[in-house]
């Protein structure tokens, strides 16, 4: 083994094949984990059972890890040889809740409608391939495995409430752990999300995703018995549909090139059927391309909701919380991926994405370092659907993780000269009190009398 | 010296023998029909037969309006106004529609004209109008209908007159402050089997005139630069048909209107969207509430696509207040011409929906507006028409005359006692001035804050 030691750094191609031998060794068991985790389903910032394996499995391999971070994040550092920079591979540890699919939760209706199981598999086999000591030894920089909670922007009322109890400040994991300093010593991050889209093939180079704000919107109205006195009622969700109505008739001004998206729901819409609705509540997402173009989006959507409100004379209480910024990936690490999974699944089998409409939280990442959130396939339904399933894991779980380590090794490999060229070309668009200043900036409480 | 029954029975006698040329009068106006305050055809018409009939009369009331004057040979006494209407509706469908502007007499004015002439005829007899004290007024007023709403601000911007509906501009112009008291009878297509109505009450209401401004741009390839001012006024009908639950059924609130602009090409983003809009309800302080309501909606779909919309409140119509001595009058009248199981009394709350400025002279004399049979169709739809002209024309004439001549024999001891002791609902300034303190003109821009 000092033998070993001394010689020169193995060869990249030499590197990459013994970690893909580690992964391959272990895929049955990264497998029997994601299907683990896919059946105990937790949504975001409650994934304490998921957690707890993933620090359990860091441990067993002898990993020291923090846990609880942003509540319920694991993380596991390592060094290379030398110095360089420090590359993130991130695994997301939530799910959805999508009470009908087939792996929900019977209590609480989380499911893995997204693939967020396979994410912290492949993470776990990342992890495996390239903690090799010889592998190790030939890199440079460092790398950071990452177990982050809550990228799905979902049950928007418990997470307010976490953030008025002081325990999260933002409502998504990423930005939560860029407040709590966790990417402070991150230089680049990538992460690979599956994906049941045929076009997509199997491995995935994508380019840009949507950003998001979220709102809060309560209309408030005054009861009334319906039948004795509808007179003397004003319907707050009558002020909701019209709302809702008015936001259609603002979408001919969205541009294509925008791709704004604004879908409301309902999650409280009267008390009792034989009462004026007096308490109604909405959530909205309200998504694009651009920031501008958000803004842009925000503003008619607010005027829509102020309208529903002024139309029967009602109040609107409209509270803006910050959301994520849309993602924009880093060229020459996608090129980079590229050519890993032109190696791993054969350059016909490797697709192209330009724009994505969904919004991830690895968008405000992508706005502080260069950052990659390309797509593996596997999948097959309606992501966020009940038929959303990953039928094939050795391409989902196994192939995945030899496609994040081979690019860590192609990244911090040779003095990681091509990771260090990457991080030194890179011009972020925000640094991290910039990107604070502005998440704070965006969160805004209004309330509007439409009377 | 007759009995008032042998008085009536003369003066039906002549109507009976010139029922021909009355309803042909009826008949030539149906086949020229014109809108309000455009009616020069059909007053050049009523001028020749008053000049025929040797009835003195001003003419170019309001615009197009004709004041006849027939003193009763008895000496002086009360002014009673016979009123027909000269009007027409605009249902460009109807089978009598002037091709050109889509003018039709889908509600039956024109036999007002006729049933107004046909009174007077009779109450011409000679020893009928010598036993009449004071003087009977056969009046043809303009513009009963509330319509062209934009034709006729411009009218008022140019001077040419206040308020927009024909009664109402003759109360202004001091034409019925000579006047004690009022009627008219109207065309009915929805009695059944009855031939004469009296009592109900009729809508009060406001007109709007509602104006979006958008920003016009390429429908197809710069949306996104344009304010659609048809959103917004789709959205405020929405709105409106929303509030529709808060109407309680005894204040018979109708709210509903009209796009008389809804865009230009339809490759281009909507930016001049107009309507005329109407709120009526049974009671003005209703009216008031609901144009409030309806002010709100129309500001908000202003707000729901960043547009700016002006919303000018004209001053409309006052529910009507029958006098009931009047009532009974002509309900008695009534069953001595069709009989009396052909009668109807409609209860004092009942309210028919519409409105009209009768309504408005209710509140300041007394005044009766019955109605007739005689129509079929829908009121102001392209089917009312005029199917039996006796009764749409020839017995109103009848019951008017016979009316009158109730309140003017005898030295107008009726009339006199009528006048004497009715309490007008308000004196003619308080009129003016409430009427005056509906016009209103809002400017919103819901692009404000942008």
């Amino acid at each position: 083994m000092s033998s070993t030691s001394s010689q020169s750094p193995l060869s990249k191609e030499e590197l990459k094949r013994r970690v893909s031998e580690v992964i391959d060794f272990r895929a049955d068991e990264l497998v029997s984990l994601a299907q683990n985790i896919l059946n105990n389903p937790e949504s975001g910032f409650r994934e304490t059972k998921t957690s707890r394996l993933v620090s359990n499995k860091f441990g067993e391999l002898g990993l020291r890890s923090r846990a609880g971070l942003a509540m319920t994040g694991v993380r596991v550092d390592m060094a290379g040889a030398t110095a360089g920079p420090t590359l993130a591979i991130l695994g997301e540890l939530d799910s959805l809740i999508v009470n009908e699919h087939p792996h929900a939760d019977s209590a609480t209706g989380a499911a893995h409608a997204c693939g967020h199981h396979c994410q912290i598999a492949m993470m776990l086999g990342a992890t495996m391939g390239l903690m090799q000591p010889e592998v190790l030894n030939s890199l440079s920089g460092r790398l950071a495995f990452m177990a982050v909670p809550a990228e799905e922007y979902i049950e928007i009322e418990y997470r307010d409430n976490l953030r008025q109890d002081g325990k999260i400040e933002f409502l998504g994991g990423k930005p939560e752990l860029v407040r709590l300093g966790e990417f402070d010593d991150i230089d680049m991050a990538m992460m690979l999300h599956t994906t049941s889209n045929p076009d997509e093939k199997k491995l995935c180079i994508s380019e840009t995703n949507n950003g998001m704000l979220a709102k809060r919107i309560q209309f408030i109205g005054r009861g009334s018995h319906a039948g004795g006195a509808p007179h003397l009622g004003i319907n707050a969700l009558n002020a909701a549909t019209l709302a809702i109505s008015a936001i259609h008739y603002n979408r001919e001004t969205f541009r294509d090139e925008d791709s704004i998206r604004v879908h409301p729901i309902i999650t409280k819409g009267g008390e009792a059927v034989s009462a004026v609705p007096s308490d109604v509540r909405m959530e909205t997402f309200v998504r694009g391309r651009t920031v501008e173009a958000i803004m842009d989006a925000n503003v008619k959507v607010d005027r829509a909701l102020k309208a529903g409100a002024m139309a029967v004379g009602g109040q609107v209480n409209i509270k803006t919380i910050p959301g994520y910024l849309p993602l924009r990936q880093n060229k020459a690490m996608s090129d980079v991926f590229k050519a890993n999974a032109d190696d791993l699944v054969g350059e016909d089998n490797v697709g192209h994405t330009a724009h994505r409409g969904g919004s991830t939280d690895m968008g405000d990442i992508s706005h502080l370092m260069p950052t990659i959130h390309p797509y593996v396939g596997g999948a097959t339904g309606l992501g966020h659907g009940s038929n959303y399933l990953v039928e094939d894991y050795g391409l989902a779980v196994v192939t995945a993780a030899k496609a994040l380590a081979h690019t860590a090794i192609d990244l911090l490999a040779d003095g990681a000269a091509r990771g260090g060229s990457i991080v030194s070309g890179h011009r972020p668009e925000m640094t991290r009190p910039e990107y604070l200043k502005f998440m704070r900036g965006l969160a805004s409480e209004e309330t509007f009398k439409g009377t | 010296m007759l009995t008032v029954e042998e008085l009536k029975q003369r003066a039906c006698e002549t109507i009976d023998k010139q029922k021909k040329e009355i309803v042909e009068v009826s008949k030539q106006i149906l086949s020229h029909p014109e809108a309000g305050f455009r009616e020069t055809k059909t007053a050049a018409l009523v001028a020749q037969k008053f000049q025929e009939l040797g009835i003195a009369h001003e003419s170019g009331l309001a615009l197009t309006g004709l004041k006849g004057r027939i003193p009763g040979g008895a000496g002086a006494g009360p002014r009673v106004a016979v009123i027909g209407e000269l009007d027409s509706l605009v249902v460009t469908e109807h089978p009598h529609a002037d091709p050109e502007t889509g003018a039709a007499h889908a509600c039956g004015h024109h036999c007002q004209i006729g049933m107004m002439l046909g009174a007077s005829v009779g109450l011409l007899t000679p020893e009928v109008l010598a036993q009449l004290s004071g003087e009977i007024v056969p009046f043809a007023v303009p513009a009963e209908e509330f319509i062209e709403v934009e034709q006729r601000l411009d009218l008022r911007s140019q001077g040419k007159l206040e308020f927009m509906g024909g009664k109402q501009e003759l109360i202004r112009l001091g034409h019925f402050d000579d006047i004690d008291m009022a009627m008219m009878c109207h065309t009915a297509s929805d009695m059944g089997d009855r031939k004469f109505a009296v009592g109900g009450t009729s809508n009060g209401h406001v007109v709007k005139y509602v104006r979006y401004t958008g920003r016009g741009a390429h429908a197809g390839s710069s949306p996104h630069l344009g304010i659609n001012a048809l959103n917004a006024a789709s959205f405020a009908l929405q709105a409106i048909n929303s509030t529709r639950e808060t109407h309680r059924a005894e204040d018979t609130v109708r709210i509903h209107g009209i796009m008389t602009k809804g865009g230009e090409a339809v490759n281009a983003v909507p930016s001049d969207v107009r309507l005329e809009w109407r709120v009526r309800s049974s009671t003005p302080k209703v009216v008031v509430e609901n144009s409030r309501v309806v002010d709100r909606c129309f500001k908000a779909g202003a707000l729901a696509v960043g547009a700016e919309v002006q919303i000018t409140t004209i001053p409309g119509y006052l529910p009507m207040r029958h006098d009931t001595r009047l009532q009974d009058l002509f309900l008695a009248s009534a069953r001595d011409v069709v009989g009396e199981p052909a009668t109807l009394v409609m209860p004092a709350r009942r309210n028919r929906g519409g409105s009209t400025d009768m309504g408005d002279l209710s509140q300041l004399m007394p005044a009766c507006h019955p109605y007739t049979s005689g129509a079929t169709g829908p009121g102001h739809s392209k089917e009312y028409v005029i199917s039996d002209y006796e009764s749409a024309v020839i017995n109103p004439a009848k019951i008017m005359a016979m009316v009158i001549i109730d309140l003017l024999a005898d030295g107008a001891k009726q009339a006199n006692a009528i006048k004497a002791t009715h309490r007008p609902a308000m004196t003619k300034n308080a009129y003016m001035k409430f009427q005056r303190e509906q016009a209103e003109v809002i400017d919103f821009d819901g692009g404000d804050g942008d």
